[in-house]
Order: structure tokens, then C-alpha cells, then sequence
């Protein structure tokens, strides 16, 4: 073949050196690009251009959705063996306060406590919890708290250079030596203590209670010969009178009290023929939760207390009729003998007389109480302060006879009724030294502040009661640089060892390791066996009546100083802001202290009214109050059902900045209207009240007192029920048998179709409801169906279940101008109703009604919603798709039961917007990222905009499905609880799968109490999915049912 | 060209005489004239009601609806209460344009234009306050059937509060559409008058090329007539669908069957109410007191005492319904209405509602321009106290006594509705300064036959004897 060659053009062909090399580069054309140095003179090309825009509007867009917000979860490198993310350890220890304890169980995740439950090995309180107990997880993470031991108000570094100083300064003190605490009831602690008091030879300690139950103690010693506190079988009394004690909320150990008399008044309404419910009695001067719970309650003036001992004791040992000056206080005392005559009577008495409390020793001795319902077997060690032990501290030290003085768990700057002599007497002793937590009124003032860990960060133990123990172990490690105060004093005691091994050394000692590694994990040790037995009863009975008859008022007004519910004693739950929000039982006010005053004498003398406009107008009021040379001023909530000459006011308000933002200068501090009777600190006194022009804004969240005589709350007395149990049955009958049948039936055939008396089928009775009520078809409700039963006999209005909610599901706290403004968000709350005559304290009947979402299976809030955020599930739940919402607000109209609530601001910092955080500089505290490790990591934080509402704890449902799930067997009671099931110590609460015929809710509804069963409002055809029981008086009317109601008649 | 012979007893609708040319010229001249002062400060005013408005909604959309006083109790307070409020005062334009076109009402033509443009700046109105009145107002869009990568998920269909979105879109849709198309001609004259380059630009844009041939004027017509078709139902649907906000829930004062017709009374209550207050302004500002005559006036002051009384009738029928239902919840909210911590809205709801437009029975005080305006005003605050009676003083006490509460508005709410006023206020000046106030070719067809000018035409017919007269009749072409 012959080679020929093709050129394809002259360069080619001639084949020039240039045409070579443009050949050898393939892209020989120049790129566009201008790098030369000046590029930025340069005219840009067109493709540059191009190529600059798309670079730019690249970068642009990458920086702009780069912003990620810096996420600080941190994994862990090495995994601690016990911690699985996501999943919860649970550790037993104990609550303590004011030598209140109750044992618990705390829920930690990822290493942080985020919920407190009742420990329910405790034979003493089963599992029961308080409103406090639960917030303790708050406190924890409280900002306030120090973080350094402080001298002079400075904070430093090391524990040496405290210890150094501290030690120095004891050694160096020119008096005695004195460790002043609240109530110690830990065994290992008393040997720290004796210790410390060992190397200090004249060192004293005293024990302060800020609540004093001096009367009792001394009395006790009086009667029976030891100072203590017996052991109170509320369960086992059948009859319980109480002289003003609010055993039910603050009195000794409320927990405990709670857990028996709830027990006592259970009622099965199938076994009612033979059924016996305690009956209890109040007489007291204001109106407390105890009193709101009794069968039969008449007041009187708090100076009376004595002479109603005497009469009732005149009653029960001679039979004589009281003479009061009160015909329903004569009637009730009468009624009251002649029970507590018949066995298994139980007097207690709140007041802190001494010789009140010998009448009522005497009491229970003549009616046979002593070896029945108090038990001296066990005696309780909760309380121990002898106020006049205060009282000569004080003097002591303004006498300047104190060289050194070490506090621990007491506040006498705030809490002592004479906190100015305290303070002047403070300043004349060298060296003080302070374990609180915080720089509160009385730490401020001391050199030395060395904070003591939270229980929480601590190892510890309690006996409550003797041979009843429980063990606090650490479930944290200290989240600051503080100090186990056994710690501290062993240290200035010159021990070696720690308190951790004292501890440990103690117990190993006492159980042996095994049995203590038991006793840890149970938190508690008890008796196997609970022994009964009495005392004898010796003392001068009839000096004591005449000593106690012989106090008298000669004031128009006396002013009583309690304590609340939420709050207690003060200390550092004023700064809690769960606690600050959670409404007084009885006042359904938040955030401040006010003085509680009848509605008669409210109207007649201060002009302030429980009608009208006046109900809803957050502006109260103002009355000042003088005791002596002491006054305060606080606003009238007007409140039935307290004795028209009794002004109450509670303490644990009124704090100094330093106890922190939620409790700074909020309402007044009124422990300066405690007086001091020579023996005892007297909660009452002598008071003028005069009126002012002035106004203070209360938030209130219950504005309505009378329930209107609407079906949302059933009562009947004991005898009516027995007598016709099937009365609520007919009512709910009579209400809706016009839709029992399908419209095309005959009506009046149905009507009895379902059974009378004890034979009525109360399932059946119900489907047809549910089926023929509506044009619609029913969905068929197939494995589980959650539903709730709550049994208005037991509740006692305490708000554990409200503060558990809280705890539980990250509810937001809103601050007092937003519960003002009816904006809080509480998922669950307590409704009280009065009703009786408000002019007649004596008549006023109490019901307390907690009110959450009622889950409803025709829910009307689901419908109404444009984008179906509200919707049901098939397990009959009313679920909220956060997400989805865009917050109309219709649900919430629409809603019977105006149970949900709207995130009216950015409570959590939760939105898109920036620095819209809602403050009122009250609740500021609670965004910070301290704080915010108690909020459960289950529970979605919700955002601005957004409806919410009870979810029946969804979180703790699924976790519940699951672990059934991997044990292979149905869901059955044991594996589910909510948060305000669990929180009851009442029990009032009943959760579970309704579809389960062995479930307790099933059982309770269908079987066990069907006669007390009850829907609200069930007529309107919205099926809820929570059903109340009745409420049974033990007592002959029920006032809502008369004429007299006339709270219901003047809608008040 | 048939003969229209009308009684000289019956008021003419056009009262001074007019020419064609006077009537092109009288409604031309607020458009070609300089607008004068008052026109001027009253535009400044209501673009500060609108900025005070604006500024109230930002504060409200950045900080939380909890800035408003609404609470859990009470979840609508003025919001919604302005919301039905506005749709309401919107009714009046669709009715007057298509149900009185539809029963041939010639004295429509002298107030249409501005009913209609009244219509379509209180339905802008209302608009707002559901948009703003979610919490979450950047995800308003999810109220949309809008195909998504959510699921796909869709709104609710069964909300009423859904239904409300297409009502009030489509209502405006259609309002706006046929105040358009009316006003299409009208524009073409302005134009054809037009000494500036640019308004004859900008009004030929306007009138989409209209020459006024007869197709022209035939398409014009069937349009008029399917829009005034279409708007007929839109009328009595979408008050309806309001009051289903409400009658579809189950609150005790909500929950009622008499709430649709009840609710489109008040609604031409209102609305005829508020076109009376903006007519007797504009024809005093504008000198149109011949085309806009007393004789306007009167008809609707005669609607206004009728659904007055309407209204009057269904609240008493609800009081009524209230105690022989037996319905112990329904007897409470009416008797918390009447006599509770709200008395004094219900009362003054009854006062401005119910009594006030009887003194319309009388000629002397339905033809007085000082009474009537007055009136106007006091129906429309008294129509505002109905739906405020309606939603808040449902709410505060309904069934639960716990949870029984008050409710008073804060700044912001009262800012967001002024701010409505802003809103209304400047979109009618700007109307009354650039589109023509009535409709120039309506009015031109009336002119002939019920006119001044036509009645004195038919003078001469009126000496004419009978027979000349049929001759005439039979003859006219």
C-alpha cells in the first residue's frame, strides 16, 4: 500500500517549529482567566464575572447555612459500666427536710437526677410523696446555690484556707462554742457531731426547729416521759380529731399521715353494706388543707385551742356538754366524744402549747388511743428543737457569751420570730460559720460559709423513727465545690477518715457488707414486723386545763402564721420556682403570701368582696397587720370558711436577695409574728388590722368557688351512699337515656336493659352510650386503651401530682404577671370547690378535683384544628403533633374542660426568634443552662405558638409497651405509671389498659366502684377517657345538696 | 327603543337633571382635580393608624401572642372578634351588587361601586386577624392544601376553621373580580379624558383596551351577570361558614343551628351600615348628593331596620332556646351573657342593635342625613359588642366554673385592629382619589328612565289622551 500522505492545511505542510509545539499542546488557547497581580484593576471578562458570581453566591449560601448552633453533648470516650445513654438509672435514697424524710427513688439519665418517686419498700410511707420532695430535683440545679465556701463574702478557692481559719477561730474562742442545727435524725451524723463536740470540750449543740413542735415534745415528756413523738396510726383510727393540726400538709410527717388516712378513707363501693370510712374532725381557726378534707369541721379562735381540749376532754371523760360560746363547736364536740368513745380514736393537736398538748395527751389516753392508733413502740424522731434553747442561745450570744457558732440547716435570720436580735447577737460572736447553700439572710452575715452538698451530691442516712431506716445515697457527683457538712466538722474535729467512711464503717459494722449493699440498693431497712404498743399516761391534767383555758384574746383579730403546702418552712424552697407556681390548695394563689380573711368580715370591715368583677380583679386589698411593735401589710384573698376573727398569713415569703431571683422580695416575711410564751413559740397573736387604700396585685388561679351544682362533681354523706349506693347511677341514667338506644328503637325498653342495683352492667351501659350517641361510626377500640381513674375520696389537694407533672414533662414555669394573666401552663391542676354558707365558716364543705386532659375519644378539640396537630391514636390517646401546630387557639376554645395550654411566649428558649426569651426577672433563672439539666431529655421542650396539654406521660407509655414487648408477655398494670399516679400517695390515681379486664382501672370502673363512677360531663357525648369516683362524706348533709349552699346561690 | 314609563310618584335616582356629559363630568372630576386638604390630612392619618397597626403585629409576632390578654380560658378575644366583625361589614358590597342586580334594584347603581370597593378592603381586613392570630404565623401555609413532602400530609377537612380559609379566599376572589370588571368602561372614559400622556398610559393599562363597542358592552353584560351569579351563594355562604367557627363546637353559646342565618342578618346589617357611614362622607366630600340622593339613603336604612330586626329576633329566639332547651349549661352561658361580669356588652349590643335601628320605622329620621350617619355608626359598634358578646363572653364561663375567667385586651390588640382602620381608610382614599366612586355607565342606564331628566320626558307623555298614548307605546322603537 502506498504511504500517502494527507495534509490538512498549509501550516501542516510546511510543519513549522511553531506549528510542532501547537500541536503538542492540546487546549493552546490562553484560559480567560486574569491572574496577574492586577487582577482586582483589571476589567473583568464575562466568564470571570460568571465564575466570581457563582463562587460568591456559593460561599455566601454555604456561610449562611453554616450557622449550626454549637451542639455540646459530648460521648463518652470510655463508658462507665452502669450508664447506657438514653436509658435511666434509678437509685434509692431519701428526702430530708426539717426532719421531715421520706424515703425515694431518684430517675437519673445520662447521669443527672431529673425525677423523684416514692420509695414504696417504705412500710411508713408506701411510696407516697410530697409537692417538695419531687421539686428537690430543681433545687439542685438551682443557679443560686454557692459554688465556693465564701469567707467575708468572698468566695475562695480552697477548703484549706476555710479549714485554717475555721479551726484557729475555735480554738481562739473567747465563749462557748455552740453548732446550732435543725432537726439531725441521721445516726451517723449524731456521731460527727458528738465528735466535733468531743474535741471542743463546752461546745453545745443546739436543735432549732423553724417550725416549732416544742408543745408536743415537752408534753410528751410531761406525759410519758420521754421527749418524742409518737408514732401516729392514722390508718388504724376510725376516728380522727384534729385541734388545728394540718397533718395532711405540713404537720410532723404529712407523707406519712397522708398515706394512713387516705387508706383508712378507701372506699369499695361493692363491699359498701359493710363498710366503715374514718370520720374526721376538724377545729381550727383558718382553713387549711387538713380542715378542707374533714367529714365535720367548726372553727375558733387559734387562743381557744385550749379551752376546746378542755371541752372535748370534759366530754370523753365526764360527758359533760362543751360550752364554747359556739353551738356548731358544742354540736361537733359532742358528735366527736361520743366516736372517739367507741375505740380507735385518734386527737391530735397543731398547736405548740404545752399544756394543749397534755389535754390532748390526756385525750387519747381516756378514750383508749394510746396502744391502738399511736404507738410508742417506734417512736418518731422527725422533730427535736426545744424553743427555749433558741431562745437562750440568743441571749447568750447578744450577751456576747458565744465565741463561736456553726449553723447548719437553719436560717435564724429569716426564720427566728426575733431576726434582728439574732443578727445583733451574731455580730458579737467571732467566729460563724454557715453550711447553707446559698448566701440567704443569716449566711450573708457569717464569716465562713462552707455549703453542704445537696442530698442529692450526698451520702447520708435517716431514722425517722426508731429502728426505721433509710439510706440518701449520692446521685450526682457535687456539681460545685461543696462540702458534706459532716465533712467539715470532722475535718475542724481533727479526724482523719471522712464521713464516707464513718459511714461506711458504721453500717458495715452494724449489717455487715452484704446485707448494707442491699440495704443501699432498697434505701431503706424497717422492721419486718410493725408492733403496737401504748405508754402510761401520767400528769397533772387539771393544771394544764386551767393554764390553757386561762389564754384568751382580748383582740378583735388574731393573726395565725402557717405554713403552706408547696413551700413549708421557707428555707431554699422559696426559691423554687415549681413550687412558687404551684396555686395553695385552698387559695389557688401563687407566688406570694397574702392574709386569708372571711368573706363577712372582709365585706363588713375592709370592703373587699368574693363577688362579681371583684373575683377576676387581680388587685387585692391591702390590710396592715400589727402584732406588739411588729407590723406587716399584705393583700385580702378573701377565703370561706375561715373564722370571722382570724387572720392567717403564711410564711416562707418575704426573702432577701440572696435566697434568689424566684423569691427575692416576693409577699412579706411574717415569722416576726411568732411570739414566744416563756416555753414555746405561739403561732398566733393578738393583731389589729386596719385597712388601707392601697392595692396588690394576687395571682389567682381559681376565681369560681362553687362547682354550680353542675354534674362535674358528685358527694354524697356515708349513710346516703350506703343507703342507696345506685343514686349516681340512676343521675348518670336519667342524663342520658335518650341515647342509649338507636334512634329507631323503642327508647323506654333500654332502660332497663342494663341491670338494676348491683346487677347494672356498667360496660354495657357505656358502649351503648358510645354507639348510639352520635350519627357516626365508633371505632372498634382493639388492644390497648389507656384510660385513668381518679377517686375523689382520696384526693387531699397536697399538688405532688401537679409538681411530679411539672417534673415529668418539662412543663413551663411562667412567672407571676403570666398566672395573673391566666396563662399558665400546668398540664394538670387541682379544682377546689366550696360550698355552704360564707358567712358561716362552720358550713363550708371543701371538694378537691384534679383536672386534666380528659384524653376524650370523640375528642371535640380534634376536629376543629385546620391541620389535624391534635389528633387520637389508636390506643385512645389525644396526641399532639407539636410540629404541626400553628397555634389557632380552637382547640383550646373547644376544648369542655379548658385543659390545654398555649405557649403564649417563648417560655424555654425554645423558637426560632432571637432573644425573645419571655422574663419577668422572677423566673429567669430557670433558662439557664444549669437549670435546664433537669428537664427530661424524653419530653420535647415545646416552642412559642404551640398548643400542649397532658399526654398521659406518652414517653413513659411507650417505654412501658416496650418493656412489655421484651418480656414477651401482654402490658399488664405493673409495668406502666404516670407521673401523677406515682407521685399520689393517696392513691387516688388509677392508670392503665381499660381493654384489660384484670387491669385496675377496668376493675375500678366496671367492678369494684362502678356505683361511684362518674364521666364529667358526659352527657355531651365527648367520651372521655378519665373517670372520677365520687366523693363520700362521713358526715350527715352534704351542703351542696341543701338550700344553705350559698356559695352556689350567690355564685361566688 | 321601548318605552319605560315610570311614576313621577316614585323618587328619581338621579336627582338634578343630568346629561350624560354631567354625569361623566361630576364623577370624573375628584380624579382629575387636585385632592384637597382634608383628603390629604386624612390619608397621613390613616397611614399612621396602619404604621401603629404594622408596629402592634410585629410586637405581637416577635414577642408571643401572650402579649394580647387572650388566656387559657379564653382563647379569642378581639382578634377573632375584629375577624367576623370585617367579614361582616364585607357582605354589603357582594349583596348590593349581585343580589339586588339579580332582583333588578336600579337604585343600586348609585352605590355599588363604592359597596363593592368597601367589600374588598374590610374582607383585606379581616383577613388579617386569623393570619395573625396563630401562634405560629411563619407556618400559616400549612392551613393550604398545598401537595407537600410532609406525608403528603393535608389540612383537616373537617375543621370549620378550614372551611373559612376557602370561603373568605374565595369570596375576596370573586369581590374583586367583579369590582373589576365594572370597572373596566368607567376607566376606558377616564383614559378617553385624559390630558397627560401618563394617565392615559396607566388607565388604557387599566381598561384592557375597552372601545365601547356593542360586543364590547354584550360580553360586559354576561359577565356581570355569571360574576353576579357566582357571588349570589358566596353571599349567604360565607357568613354562614364564619358562624360554623362557632355552631360546630361545642360550647354553650356557640353550639347553635340558628347561627348561619342569624349571622348573614348582621352581616347586611353591618355592611349596609358601613356603606351608609362612607356614602354620606364621600358624596359631602365629593358633591355627589344628586347621584347619591336621599332616596339611597332611605332604602338602605329600610334594609338596616329590617335585619335589625332579623338580628333582634334571633337573640331573643336564642334567650328562648336557651330555657326551653332545658339545658342546664346553655341557661348559664346566656344568664352569665346577660347578667354577669359582662352584662355591659350584651346590653350595650341590644341598645345599638336591636332598639336603635327602630327609629328607622319613622320617614322623618330614615331621611335625615345627620340621624342616619349617626346611626350608621352606633349599628356598627353595636355589631362589633355581638361578636365580642359572641366569643368572649361565651368563653370566660362556660362549663367548668374552675376555670372561669376575665379578659380585657392590652395595647397590642387594640393597635392591630386601629391598624385595620389604617389599612381600610387608605385603601378607600386612594380609591375615592383614583377610581371613579360610582359606576359612570350604570348610572347612565338609569339616567333615562328614572332620572330627572326622564321623568321630564314623560311630562309630555302625561298630556297626551289615552289613545295617542297606547299609539305611542305600541309604536316606540
Amino acid at each position: 500500500m502506498s504511504q500517502k500522505k494527507y495534509w490538512k492545511g498549509l501550516e501542516e505542510l510546511a510543519n513549522t517549529p511553531e506549528y510542532q509545539q501547537s500541536v503538542a499542546n492540546e487546549f493552546n488557547e490562553e484560559l480567560p482567566l486574569d491572574l496577574s497581580d492586577n487582577l482586582l484593576n483589571a476589567t473583568t471578562p464575562r466568564r470571570d464575572f460568571l465564575k466570581f458570581l457563582g463562587f460568591s453566591t456559593l460561599a455566601a449560601t454555604v456561610a449562611a447555612s453554616c450557622e449550626m448552633p454549637v451542639r455540646k453533648a459530648i460521648p463518652y470516650a470510655i463508658k462507665p459500666e452502669d450508664i447506657i445513654p438514653g436509658v435511666p438509672n434509678y437509685y434509692a435514697s431519701t428526702f430530708v427536710d426539717n426532719g421531715e424524710c421520706v424515703p425515694a427513688v431518684v430517675k437519673t439519665r445520662d447521669g443527672r437526677p431529673i425525677m423523684i418517686e416514692g420509695n414504696t419498700l417504705s412500710k411508713i410511707t408506701e411510696g407516697g410523696t410530697s409537692a417538695r420532695m419531687i421539686a428537690a430535683t430543681l433545687s439542685l440545679y438551682d443557679k443560686t446555690r454557692l459554688r465556693q465556701p465564701h469567707v467575708d463574702g468572698k468566695a475562695v478557692d480552697t477548703f484549706d484556707a476555710v479549714d485554717n481559719a475555721v479551726i484557729s477561730g475555735l480554738n481562739a474562742a473567747n465563749g462557748a462554742i455552740y453548732l446550732l442545727t435543725g432537726t439531725i435524725i441521721s445516726p451517723t451524723s449524731e456521731q460527727v457531731i458528738a465528735q466535733f463536740l468531743a474535741k471542743y470540750p463546752g461546745a453545745k449543740h443546739v436543735t432549732y426547729d423553724p417550725v416549732s413542735y416544742t408543745g408536743i415534745l415537752l408534753a410528751n415528756e410531761v406525759s410519758y416521759g420521754s421527749r418524742m413523738i409518737p408514732n401516729f396510726l392514722f390508718d388504724k383510727a376510725k376516728t380522727v380529731f384534729s385541734l388545728g393540726a394540718d397533718f395532711l400538709g405540713t404537720w410532723i410527717s404529712p407523707v406519712e399521715y397522708s398515706k394512713g388516712y387516705t387508706k383508712a378513707r378507701k372506699i369499695v363501693s361493692k363491699d359498701i353494706k359493710d363498710f366503715e370510712m374514718n370520720k374526721h374532725y376538724q377545729v381550727e381557726g383558718m382553713l387549711s388543707m387538713t380542715g378542707a378534707n374533714a367529714d365535720e369541721r367548726a372553727t375558733c379562735r387559734p387562743s381557744e385551742y385550749g379551752k376546746v381540749a378542755a371541752a372535748l376532754h370534759a366530754a370523753v371523760t365526764t360527758g359533760a356538754a362543751a360550752n364554747t360560746g359556739s353551738k356548731n363547736l358544742d354540736k361537733l364536740i359532742a358528735k366527736a366524744a361520743a366516736d372517739l368513745k367507741k375505740g380507735n380514736g385518734l386527737v391530735v393537736s397543731g398547736s405548740n402549747d404545752v399544756n394543749v398538748q397534755i389535754i390532748i395527751n390526756a385525750i387519747n389516753h381516756a378514750i383508749g388511743a394510746n396502744g391502738t392508733t399511736i404507738d410508742f413502740s417506734t417512736p418518731a424522731k422527725n422533730k427535736k428543737g426545744i424553743d427555749a434553747d433558741m431562745v437562750a442561745l440568743i441571749n447568750a450570744m447578744n450577751a456576747g457569751q458565744v465565741g463561736a457558732l456553726i449553723m447548719h440547716g437553719v436560717n435564724p435570720a429569716y426564720e427566728y420570730f426575733e431576726g434582728d436580735k439574732f443578727l445583733a447577737g451574731l455580730k458579737k460572736v467571732k467566729t460563724t460559720v454557715s453550711f447553707s447553700d446559698r448566701l440567704d439572710e443569716t449566711a450573708k452575715e457569717c464569716k465562713y460559709v462552707v455549703s453542704d452538698h445537696h442530698w442529692l451530691e450526698s451520702w447520708g442516712d435517716t431514722e425517722a423513727k426508731v429502728n426505721h431506716f433509710s439510706f440518701i445515697q449520692p446521685t450526682i457527683a457535687p456539681l460545685f465545690k461543696t462540702r458534706a457538712f459532716q465533712d467539715s466538722l470532722l475535718k475542724w474535729a481533727g479526724a482523719t477518715g471522712t464521713y464516707h467512711d464513718l459511714f461506711n464503717a458504721y453500717w458495715v459494722g452494724k449489717l455487715g457488707q452484704a446485707t448494707f449493699d442491699k440495704a443501699l440498693q432498697d434505701g431503706i431497712i424497717e422492721p419486718a414486723t410493725q408492733t403496737v404498743s401504748g405508754a402510761s399516761f401520767s400528769g397533772n391534767v387539771a393544771d394544764a386545763i386551767a393554764k390553757a383555758t386561762a389564754v384568751s384574746s382580748k383582740s378583735e383579730y388574731e393573726v395565725e402564721v402557717f405554713q403552706t403546702a408547696s413551700l413549708g418552712a421557707g428555707g431554699a424552697w422559696s426559691n423554687n420556682p415549681w413550687l412558687q407556681e404551684l396555686p395553695d390548695p385552698i387559695t389557688k394563689v401563687a407566688w406570694d403570701n397574702y392574709a386569708m380573711m372571711s368573706p363577712k368580715t372582709a365585706k363588713e370591715k375592709f370592703n373587699a368582696e368574693l363577688t362579681s368583677i371583684n373575683q377576676v380583679d387581680p388587685k387585692k386589698h391591702v390590710v396592715k397587720i400589727t402584732v406588739g411593735k411588729k407590723e406587716v401589710s399584705l393583700p385580702i384573698i378573701v377565703t370561706p370558711g375561715m373564722h370571722h376573727n382570724v387572720i392567717a398569713v403564711a410564711i416562707g415569703y418575704g426573702r432577701d436577695k440572696g435566697v434568689g431571683l424566684a423569691a427575692a422580695d416576693l409577699g412579706k416575711n411574717v415569722y416576726p409574728l411568732v411570739g414566744f410564751n416563756g416555753q414555746s413559740f405561739t403561732y398566733s397573736a393578738d393583731a389589729k388590722v386596719e385597712k388601707t387604700d392601697a392595692f396588690y396585685p394576687v395571682a389567682v388561679t381559681q376565681t369560681h368557688n362553687s362547682a354550680e351544682h353542675r354534674p362535674i362533681i358528685y358527694e354524697y354523706t356515708l349513710e346516703e351512699f350506703k343507703k342507696n349506693p345506685y343514686e349516681l347511677i340512676d343521675e348518670r341514667r336519667e342524663a342520658i337515656e335518650h341515647y342509649l338506644t338507636a334512634p329507631n328503637e323503642e327508647h323506654h325498653e333500654g332502660h332497663d336493659a342494663y341491670g338494676k342495683g348491683d346487677k347494672f352492667d356498667a360496660k354495657k351501659f357505656e358502649e351503648d352510650f358510645r354507639k348510639n350517641g352520635t350519627h357516626y361510626p365508633v371505632h372498634e377500640s382493639m388492644g390497648l386503651h389507656w384510660a385513668m381513674s381518679i377517686d375523689l375520696n382520696s384526693c387531699t389537694g397536697c399538688g405532688a401530682c401537679v409538681i411530679a407533672c411539672h417534673a415529668e414533662n418539662n412543663v413551663s414555669v411562667v412567672g407571676k404577671d403570666r398566672v395573673i394573666k391566666v396563662q399558665e401552663m400546668s398540664w394538670l391542676k387541682i379544682d377546689r370547690y366550696f360550698s355552704g354558707d360564707p358567712n358561716d365558716p362552720d358550713t363550708i364543705q371543701t371538694v378537691f378535683q384534679p383536672m386534666l386532659c380528659q384524653h376524650c375519644d370523640n375528642a371535640p378539640c380534634e376536629n376543629v384544628c385546620p391541620v389535624s396537630a391534635t389528633n387520637h391514636s389508636s390506643e385512645g390517646l389525644n396526641q399532639m403533633a407539636y410540629n404541626r401546630c400553628i397555634g389557632t387557639k380552637y382547640c383550646a376554645n373547644n376544648c369542655p374542660y379548658k385543659v390545654r395550654r398555649f405557649n403564649w411566649f417563648d417560655w424555654n428558649d425554645a423558637d426560632c426568634f432571637e432573644d425573645n426569651l419571655y422574663s419577668d426577672g422572677r423566673r429567669d433563672d430557670i433558662n439557664d443552662d444549669l437549670t435546664r439539666m433537669v428537664l427530661n431529655p424524653d419530653v420535647t421542650v415545646r416552642s412559642r405558638g404551640v398548643m400542649e396539654k397532658c399526654s398521659f406521660c406518652v414517653q413513659r407509655l411507650q417505654d412501658a409497651k416496650l418493656t412489655a414487648k421484651k418480656e414477651g408477655t401482654p402490658l399488664k398494670d405493673h409495668h406502666v405509671s404516670t407521673a401523677c399516679q406515682s407521685a399520689c400517695g393517696g392513691g387516688c390515681i388509677t392508670f392503665g389498659n381499660v381493654n384489660d379486664k384484670e387491669s385496675a382501672v377496668f376493675q375500678d370502673r366496671y367492678v369494684n366502684n362502678k356505683e361511684r363512677l362518674f364521666y364529667m360531663l358526659e352527657s355531651i357525648h365527648v367520651l372521655p377517657n378519665v373517670s372520677y369516683l365520687s366523693k363520700i362524706r362521713n358526715t350527715d348533709v352534704v351542703m351542696s345538696a341543701t338550700e344553705k349552699d350559698e356559695v352556689y346561690n350567690k355564685h361566688i | 327603543m321601548h318605552l319605560k314609563y315610570e311614576s313621577f310618584i316614585r323618587e328619581p335616582l338621579v336627582d338634578g337633571n343630568k346629561t350624560y356629559k354631567d354625569v361623566t363630568a361630576d364623577i370624573c372630576r375628584p380624579i382629575e382635580q387636585k385632592p384637597s386638604k382634608l383628603w390629604y390630612f386624612g390619608l397621613v392619618v390613616s397611614l399612621l393608624f396602619l404604621g401603629f397597626g404594622a408596629f402592634s403585629v410585629f410586637w405581637e409576632v416577635y414577642w408571643g401572642i401572650g402579649v394580647w390578654g387572650i388566656n387559657h380560658t379564653i382563647g379569642w378575644g378581639w382578634d377573632i372578634t375584629n375577624f367576623v366583625w370585617w367579614v361582616g361589614i364585607g357582605h354589603a358590597g357582594t349583596l348590593i351588587s349581585a343580589i339586588l342586580l339579580l332582583f333588578r334594584q336600579h337604585w343600586r347603581t348609585g352605590v355599588n361601586r363604592a359597596a363593592e370597593a368597601m367589600t374588598i378592603f374590610a374582607v383585606m381586613c379581616a383577613g388579617q386577624f386569623p393570619i395573625f392570630h396563630m401562634g405560629r404565623v411563619w407556618d400559616a401555609m400549612y392551613v393550604l392544601p398545598l401537595p407537600n413532602t410532609r406525608g403528603p400530609l393535608w389540612p383537616n377537612f373537617n375543621s370549620a376553621l378550614l372551611w373559612d380559609v376557602f370561603a373568605i379566599s374565595t369570596y375576596f376572589t370573586v369581590s374583586l373580580l367583579f369590582w373589576y370588571s365594572g370597572l373596566i368602561p368607567d376607566f376606558a372614559t377616564i383614559r378617553d379624558r385624559a390630558k397627560t400622556k401618563l394617565r392615559k398610559r396607566l388607565y388604557g393599562l387599566a381598561s384592557f383596551g375597552w372601545t365601547g363597542t356593542a360586543k364590547n358592552w354584550q360580553r360586559f353584560e354576561a359577565l356581570s351577570l355569571v360574576l353576579a351569579g357566582l357571588s349570589t351563594p358566596l353571599v349567604l355562604s360565607v357568613h354562614t361558614i364564619v358562624s360554623f367557627d362557632f355552631a360546630t363546637s361545642v360550647i354553650p353559646g356557640w353550639h347553635a343551628t340558628i347561627f348561619p342565618p342569624y349571622f348573614v342578618a348582621g352581616a347586611i346589617f353591618s355592611g349596609f351600615a358601613m356603606v351608609n357611614t362612607l356614602l354620606i362622607l364621600v358624596r359631602k366630600i365629593y358633591h355627589l348628593e344628586e347621584y347619591i340622593t336621599m332616596g339611597h339613603i332611605e332604602a338602605m336604612n329600610k334594609v338596616i331596620v329590617l335585619t335589625g330586626s332579623i338580628v333582634g329576633i334571633a337573640y331573643l329566639t336564642e334567650l328562648f332556646m336557651a330555657w326551653y332547651s332545658q339545658v342546664v349549661y346553655e341557661q348559664e352561658a346566656f344568664k352569665w351573657r346577660v347578667l354577669g361580669p359582662y352584662w355591659w356588652s350584651y346590653w350595650a349590643m341590644m341598645t345599638c342593635n336591636v332598639v336603635s335601628p327602630q327609629f328607622f320605622w319613622f320617614k322623618k329620621l330614615r331621611r335625615n342625613i345627620v340621624f342616619s350617619f349617626i346611626l350608621s355608626i352606633v349599628v356598627n359598634i353595636g355589631m362589633w359588642f355581638e361578636r365580642f358578646v359572641i366569643i368572649a363572653t361565651t368563653l370566660y364561663r362556660d362549663y367548668i366554673p374552675s376555670n372561669w375567667s376575665y379578659y380585657s385586651p392590652t395595647w397590642p390588640e387594640l393597635g392591630f385592629y386601629l391598624g385595620t382602620f389604617g389599612l381600610f381608610f387608605t385603601c378607600f382614599l386612594l380609591f375615592s382619589k383614583y377610581f371613579p366612586v360610582i359606576a359612570i355607565a350604570e348610572i347612565k342606564f338609569v339616567l333615562k328612565t328614572t332620572g330627572d331628566k326622564a321623568h321630564e320626558d314623560n311630562l309630555a307623555l302625561e298630556e297626551k289622551s289615552l289613545e295617542e298614548f297606547i299609539h305611542i307605546a305600541e309604536h316606540a322603537h
